[in-house]
């Protein structure tokens, strides 16, 4: 259930400006098992600006990670008493710290970045969401099954139609209902377009060092291109992009080093 | 108008007359005898010939049969009186009637005894639905009812119940329930089934609760005081946070979760009364199993009981007790905990103010006891007992208990040491029949670093009190 309370908010920003713990933790549902390919999107996200910004955390896997956020959606961190959710306000609260990725950019540039994210939010996560849950073969084969895993039945089988009915619901009032794939799929690759023509043979979206934008892209480019669905469209017209793809995994190579 | 016309078999009996005799309800019978010095009503034998059941509509004849059959085992005058009194007792139980009139005449026509007489009740049926707006009141929370009731569908007490209510906590909630009654089998059985969404605040720990379920219960009578219920709930519980102050522990319990409950509760009920009670004692123990199906798997046992004592008119002494405890195997979390503290348990501690608190919020016990010692006493200076000042008492009381959440097992009995105690003096108000109303100045006498004190007066409203 979200909740949004502005004394909250304020209480957190006065009292945010202790250094970074060391004790951070970021809730997640299960990778293996549960996560959902949206969800999965924005927790890569974040744990890259996490790890951009060079700021410890240590990934904890919870079922009910979701209903644990004060957003309702994942990932959320606990720094402290502090619990903060999704990208941007993670980014607010890093800033108050003093941590921060843009600071060497000019204030037309920022706004830029965040015209970028909200391009992010508005096209790749709905073409996700829809892939997801209204995609008949995605949503039997795969969403419906990781959803109801972590339930007893029927209450799994109750948590997924419930949230089909939310996603819906946002699709929706936001007209992506209507669409059919193949306009979801043109609404991706005019995105995309735009994307790799303004990152263009740059390192990263602004320069030699990464911002969040580009802890974003990476969330959801490195997920989308490496998660199996029955409907492969969408992960080949992102895997067309060839500049957005060196991005990601220029940033996988350099911040999540596997062994 | 459909009438039901019972009739007795012919056999010869004695030879005196009746009389006509019409009574009016309510007529108290048993303890007085009724001041006719001149006719002594157990000498005077009588048999019953015909009961006539006047008013019937939809209710079954099969069911009101067997409700007047024990009139015609009477054997002199008294005897008619008082099986009529508990007959009409009985069809007023079944609650498909109101107004039950009971007439008594001399039988005439042809297939009369001499000594015979004619039993007839006279009956209005409650109409097929009955609507009704209430308020009710439940652990410290008043709530407007929008109920609608349909009494008697079938024809034999069946019933149909459907409720829709808004707390002042600004939480609404829905219980539709059939119940059938089965008053003349052995045990008295009545089963029920119903559909509930209940959602419930609790600020003191710092989450909101939404039950969506199915009750399905039998409850029956192993003897007149002995009340039995076997349940199977099943339920889909979603606990969410209150708000971003929340504790960490409490929001680590939030989600939706599946729940499957049998449960056994037996009431032994000696009292006089249920509010206020002069004598008589009062046992009740519940015990239930979840984790057939669902995701919460535990065995929790409750004992509560109270045994009343009148030291001297109009004072009573009432002892109270309760104890309980939680075996969790998988998946309990803090609603299935053990709470206490509030006007209601441990008076004198805040709402849930015992026990283990996460940044002062109440994360619940897995094991308690409880007891109190209370003096009831009339309101002073008004005398008069059937006025206004039987409504209330003035108490004085002490409380006593604890509860705790052992990491090492039950096992370990250190933790029943640590325990909390609170006196004080109030005034309690009865509310109907059923809840009660107090206000109380209260003392903590005995508290521990965590627990949350309320020194001064406190104000509780609910159905059962420590």
């Amino acid at each position: 259930m979200p909740e949004f309370n502005l004394s909250d908010s304020i209480i957190t920003s006065l009292n945010a400006q202790e250094p970074w713990p060391d004790n951070v933790k970021l809730y997640q549902p299960y990778e293996v098992e549960q996560i959902l390919l949206p969800d999965n999107a924005s927790c890569l996200a974040v744990q890259a600006f996490l790890k951009m910004c060079n700021l410890p955390f240590e990934v904890e896997m919870r079922w009910n990670a979701e209903f644990m956020s004060p957003s309702g959606r994942v990932p959320f961190i606990k720094c402290g008493a502090f619990v903060v959710s999704e990208l941007e306000p993670i980014v607010q609260f890093a800033a108050n710290k003093g941590v921060t990725l843009c600071a060497q950019l000019s204030t037309e540039e920022k706004a830029e970045m965040r015209a970028y994210m909200s391009l992010i939010t508005n096209v790749l996560v709905n073409a996700e969401l829809y892939i997801s849950w209204l995609d008949n073969d995605t949503y039997n084969a795969v969403t419906r099954v990781r959803n109801s895993s972590v339930y007893p039945w029927p209450l799994g089988w109750l948590q997924t139609r419930q949230k089909r009915n939310a996603v819906a619901k946002r699709l929706k009032a936001l007209h992506w209902h209507e669409k059919s794939l193949d306009q979801v799929l043109a609404d991706v690759e005019q995105c995309c377009n735009s994307l790799s023509q303004r990152l263009g043979d740059k390192d990263f979206f602004f320069g030699t060092t990464p911002t969040e934008l580009d802890a974003l892209i990476f969330g959801h480019v490195f997920t989308i291109i490496t998660t199996r669905l029955p409907c492969r469209r969408l992960a080949e017209t992102v895997r067309r992009h060839e500049t957005l793809v060196s991005l990601a995994k220029r940033i996988d190579e350099r911040y999540f080093k596997r062994p | 108008m459909g009438t039901v016309h019972a009739k007795a078999n012919q056999h010869d009996i004695g030879d005196s007359g009746g009389g006509l005799f019409v009574f009016e309800e309510p007529v108290e019978m048993g303890e007085e005898p009724i001041p006719k010095p001149t006719i002594k009503l157990d000498g005077v034998r009588a048999r019953v010939d015909r009961v006539h059941v006047d008013g019937l509509n939809r209710t079954k004849d099969d069911i009101i049969k067997n409700t007047i059959d024990d009139l015609f085992h009477a054997t002199d005058f008294e005897d008619v009186i008082v099986r009529a009194h508990k007959v009409r007792r009985a069809l007023d139980s079944m609650g498909c009637f109101r107004d039950i009139g009971v007439f008594i005449d001399v039988s005439s026509g042809p297939g009369s005894t001499p000594e015979g007489l004619e039993v007839t009740f006279q009956v209005k049926e409650l109409s097929r639905v009955i609507g009704g707006i209430n308020t009710t009141v439940s652990e410290n929370e008043g709530n407007l009812v929008l109920g609608v009731k349909m009494p008697n569908i079938a024809g034999r007490g069946e019933k149909l119940q459907a409720e829709y209510s808004m707390g002042y906590r600004s939480t609404s909630n829905f219980n539709v329930t059939a119940t059938k009654p089965y008053p003349h089998k052995p045990l008295v059985p009545i089963v029920s089934a119903s559909v509930y969404q209940q959602t419930h605040e609790y600020p003191w720990s710092g989450y909101r609760l939404l039950d969506r379920g199915l009750l399905m219960d039998l409850a029956f009578k192993s003897s007149p005081t002995t009340k039995h219920n076997l349940q199977w709930e099943g339920l889909v519980r979603e606990t969410a946070a209150l708000s971003k102050t929340t504790s960490f522990k409490v929001r680590e319990s939030s989600g939706p979760q599946m729940k499957s409950i049998l449960r056994h509760i037996v009431t032994v009920d000696h009292r006089d009364d249920a509010i206020f009670p002069s004598q008589g004692s009062w046992v009740q123990f519940s015990s239930e199993l979840a984790g057939l199906g669902g995701g919460v798997a535990h065995l929790k046992t409750e004992l509560q009981a109270q045994q009343n004592y009148e030291l001297i008119e109009d004072i009573v002494l009432q002892l109270s007790g309760a104890a309980g405890v939680l075996h969790d195997m998988f998946g309990t979390e803090i609603p299935d905990h053990f709470f206490l503290g509030g006007p209601t348990t441990l008076r004198g501690f805040q709402q849930r103010g015992v026990g283990p608190h996460s940044d002062g919020q109440a994360t619940g016990g897995k094991v308690y006891w409880a007891a109190g010692a209370h003096v009831y006493a009339p309101l002073p200076f008004l005398r008069n007992k059937n006025g206004i000042s039987s409504l209330f008492r003035s108490h004085f009381f002490v409380n006593a208990g604890c509860l705790a959440a052992p990491d090492n097992g039950l096992t370990n009995w250190e933790w029943a040491n640590s325990a909390r105690v609170s006196c004080g003096a109030g005034v309690a108000l009865r509310l109907g029949s059923v809840a009660r109303l107090e206000l109380n100045y209260c003392a903590p006498l005995k508290a521990r670093t965590n627990d949350c004190t309320a020194h001064g007066l406190q104000f509780g409203l609910g159905v059962h009190f420590l």
